[in-house]
């Protein structure tokens, strides 16, 4: 059982300004269960998990480990790491022993275990992630997928109660993450330790937790099941998250405004995300919508965007202060309308906090 | 070892610049004009020959590389004492003498200028000695153009009870002073044995590089100095000289292009030379002795260097800054200051008067040096074992100091092991200066032999490979020590 209360660290920066990566993280962890933790670059999960172990001792806050606090002053951190593995981004290998002196060396010298009961185990282990017969050669010669697999067999031979994931598979090849992620699937399913995964692949994240934390600008912004942060998540930023949203937003505020130059982005947006066939679609709605139905009405904002997870596109133009469509009026060109409906699968008017929004899913 | 390869070179150098024998024989200083001519350093003669701007002077700190460097034809003609260079000498290496030099010269023992009782105590002995005619006969016997006969030499009456009478010897040449095993002999020597006996003081010999050996006068380590020094206005300014005991004669030296060859084979040769330089008067006793202290030398300098290296090493690293500071300012002075010049000021300014013996001196001083060189391996092989690895064995458990012996220093090791190596065997190299000091280390083992045997080649070559070797040891040696330090 981890509970952590107003977690924070900030560091000082050479030129002494400071910088605040934690700002206020709460949360209880019940033995066995897999957290990920997802969410933005530079928002603090590699931090807070370095926090778990003391690698970063935290500034501020509490963590309490089965009932002690691990933060008290002259508290043993090596104690608590026999207990807490890590498994590192870089696999942190020792490079100077084989793999199975990498997996034995800490039995022996932490536990008291013989050099024979721990290459014992070490054999068990490295059996387990797929690699027995890798042994006995030096880890300069693995792949990193191997390399990955070995370090967590070296965390396990620890027994440890729980294992912390700083990003398993950011630094491999694309076609290795597979190899790691089923690794740490399976461990997930059979071994009962507590997991805190730190990780980028949405798809892992989903099928292998029990609860998911979304961290954003330093704290746990949303928790909860990966049903409910995929699928049904409370907060905006979550979900262009999650859905792995990429946006294109221009503001228009008068007829003078560059609409060749938006068009050649627009093309660049769409070569960029691999959906070269919706260009015709976006340059002819943009076109009607801009120059044609909503040409009155500026200031207008026109956000194309594309969802990673999904792989919806959609246009949106919001006008500030409208309350209703500005398409129902007697004078609209309907000839044009029934185009944009046309070429949209779906056509949507809503009210927004600040004014009105069309928005058309291509 | 840099004085060997300096003297091999400098012969190599003159040699190419120019191998044009003297067609005109060479008869008074007016032949010398536009000649190369080699001296002593530091003697009368290269005080005198230096004011000529009309021939190029050579100057060696041994009286073998002096003769020999005209017996190989690298300089035209060579100036020295004629009673030195005797008709053996001159017969073994095929030179002659091309004329007498005009001017005599007086050699005398030098004092400190407070020591006015010591030197009147030598000034009664001579006197007395000129009176009833001693002197004289004692002179005809060392000097005469045969040579001594080194089976003939008894050993000196030396069994004074007093405090130790501390001789320095910049001269280590037959018949002046020379070795013949651990004993001084030559007509100096004689003197000075009898003036220990007529004080009740047991005399010590000491040898210095000529280049230095007046310092060790004035820096009290010894009290008499001695050495064919001849007595001059200007000497006489720092130093008290007793009266002259003798008038040197020089004498121009130049190949002799009658002498022949011996008819002997190559083989034969090297044989004669090997008996020579390591049989006779078992000279072998030199070499191993040499060998003893440039290994004890080097062996404790990089021992004590490497504790002190430890140190710098962990100033270097600290997170204070002013610890950061002291170990470079460190490193930067020692490595700007050249090894000799610290060796020298160690044993005259810093360390004098402490009791210190020479040989411990040249180990502090070498320490000092190297421990500049190893704490620079040591902090760039710590540098070199990224953060990450003391993170991954900090999160297994390991304490701070578990990490560091178990998953740090290894691969440090394995990084600086090529670096640390280098080092000692320069360290090694750099221990053949301390004849500065008067060690007999190999080196000045190689010079001793040299000046017996006035044989250049087989001292050096014997020197060089024991040089060769105790470097291919010291590397296995560290190979060795770095293979048992695996992991587990």
């Amino acid at each position: 059982m981890i509970s952590v209360r107003h977690l924070s660290k900030t560091y000082r920066n050479p030129d002494g300004s400071i910088l605040q990566v934690l700002k206020d993280v709460n949360c209880d962890i019940d033995n066995g269960e897999v957290i990920t933790v997802i969410g933005p670059s530079g928002t603090g999960k590699s931090t807070f998990l370095r926090a778990l172990n003391l690698l970063d001792p935290p500034t501020g806050g509490e963590i309490i480990v089965d009932g002690e606090n691990i933060l008290a002053k002259g508290y043993p951190a090596h104690k608590l790491r026999r207990k807490m593995g890590m498994v590192f981004q870089q696999f942190n290998l020792f490079p100077h022993m084989t793999v199975l002196e990498n997996i034995s060396l800490a039995p022996v010298k932490l536990l008291g275990m013989s050099r024979a009961d721990a290459d014992a185990q070490s054999v068990e282990l490295l059996r387990k992630v797929g690699l027995a017969e890798k042994a006995d050669v030096y880890p300069d010669s693995l792949s990193g997928g191997q390399k990955q697999r070995v370090a967590i067999a070296r965390c396990l031979a620890m027994k440890p109660d729980a294992i912390l994931f700083d990003e398993p598979t950011s630094a491999l090849d694309p076609s290795m993450t597979g190899e790691v992620t089923s690794v740490i699937r399976q461990l997930a399913r059979e071994s009962g330790i507590t997991m805190i995964i730190v990780t980028h692949e949405m798809k892992f994240a989903r099928e292998v937790s029990t609860r998911i934390f979304f961290m954003n600008q330093g704290v746990i912004w949303e928790d909860g099941t990966p049903e409910q942060i995929f699928d049904h998540p409370v907060h905006s930023a979550t979900k262009v998250f999650v859905q792995q949203m990429q946006k294109l937003i221009f503001d228009i505020d008068s007829q003078d405004f560059d609409f060749f130059g938006m068009s050649s982005s627009m093309g660049a947006f769409c070569v960029k995300y691999s959906i070269p066939e919706k260009r015709e679609a976006i340059f002819q709605i943009t076109d009607l919508m801009t120059s044609v139905l909503l040409k009155e009405h500026y200031p207008l904002h026109v956000v194309l965007s594309y969802s990673g997870l999904t792989g919806e596109t959609a246009l949106a133009f919001m006008m500030e202060g409208y309350t209703e469509s500005p398409l129902q009026g007697v004078d609209v060109d309907r000839a044009a309308l029934e185009r944009v409906k046309e070429m949209g699968s779906q056509f949507i008017e809503e009210p927004t906090v600040k004014g009105f929004r069309i928005k058309i899913i291509i | 070892m840099r004085k060997i390869l300096l003297t091999a070179l400098a012969a190599l150098a003159i040699s190419c610049a120019g191998d044009k024998t003297p067609t005109k024989e060479i008869r008074s200083e007016e032949d010398l004009a536009g000649l190369r001519i080699s001296t002593l350093t530091g003697s009368c003669y290269d005080m005198e020959l230096s004011e000529r701007d009309d021939i190029t002077l050579v100057r060696f700190n041994t009286e073998t590389d002096i003769i020999n460097s005209v017996a190989i034809g690298a300089v035209d003609a060579c100036v020295y004492d004629e009673v030195v260079f005797n008709a053996d000498v001159r017969k073994q290496l095929g030179v002659k003498i091309a004329f007498h030099g005009k001017d005599e010269y007086p050699a005398g023992f030098g004092f400190r200028k407070e020591d006015i009782e010591l030197r009147a105590e030598c000034d009664a002995m001579l006197e007395e000695m000129k009176a009833d005619g001693s002197l004289d006969s004692l002179c005809t016997v060392w000097l005469s153009d045969e040579g001594v006969d080194p089976s003939t030499l008894t050993p000196p009456l030396n069994n004074g009870t007093g405090e130790p009478l501390r001789i320095t010897t910049g001269c280590s040449i037959a018949p002046i002073s020379f070795m013949v095993g651990d004993t001084w002999y030559g007509l100096e020597c004689e003197l000075m044995y009898r003036l220990g006996q007529r004080l009740n003081r047991p005399v010590e010999y000491k040898y210095y590089d000529s280049a230095s050996y007046m310092f060790s006068l004035f820096g009290g380590m010894s009290d008499i100095l001695t050495g064919c020094l001849f007595i001059t206005p200007e000497r006489e300014e720092t130093t008290a000289f007793s009266i002259p005991y003798y008038y040197f004669k020089p004498a121009y030296f130049v190949k002799d292009p009658e002498a022949k060859g011996s008819k002997t084979g190559i083989w034969t040769k090297i044989e004669e030379s090997f008996r020579r330089s390591l049989i006779v008067e078992q000279r072998w006793k030199y070499i191993t002795g040499g060998l003893w202290e440039t290994v004890k030398i080097t062996l404790l300098s990089i021992l004590l260097g490497s504790i002190l290296g430890c140190g710098i090493c962990a100033c270097a690293r600290s997170r204070k800054r002013g610890l950061n500071k002291f170990a470079h300012l460190y490193n930067v002075i020692v490595t700007g200051i050249p090894m000799l010049v610290l060796l020298l000021i160690m044993f005259y300014v810093v360390l004098v008067n402490t009791g210190l013996g020479a040989t411990a001196i040249a180990v502090i001083a070498f320490s000092i040096y190297f421990a500049a060189a190893a704490g620079e391996v040591f902090s760039n092989s710590l540098a070199s074992v990224p953060h990450s690895q003391t993170e991954a064995s900090l999160a297994l458990g390991f304490t701070r100091p578990q990490t560091f012996f178990t998953v740090v220093l290894p691969q440090a090791v394995r990084y600086g092991l090529p670096f640390y190596k280098r080092q000692c065997i320069e360290l090694l190299k750099a221990t053949s200066i301390v004849g500065y000091l008067a060690i007999q280390d190999l080196t000045r083992a190689g010079d001793i032999i040299r000046s017996r045997t006035f044989d250049a080649l087989l001292p050096l070559l014997i020197v060089t490979v024991i040089y060769f070797l105790l470097a291919w040891l010291i590397g296995l040696g560290l190979n060795l020590a770095a293979g048992k330090n695996r992991s587990l």
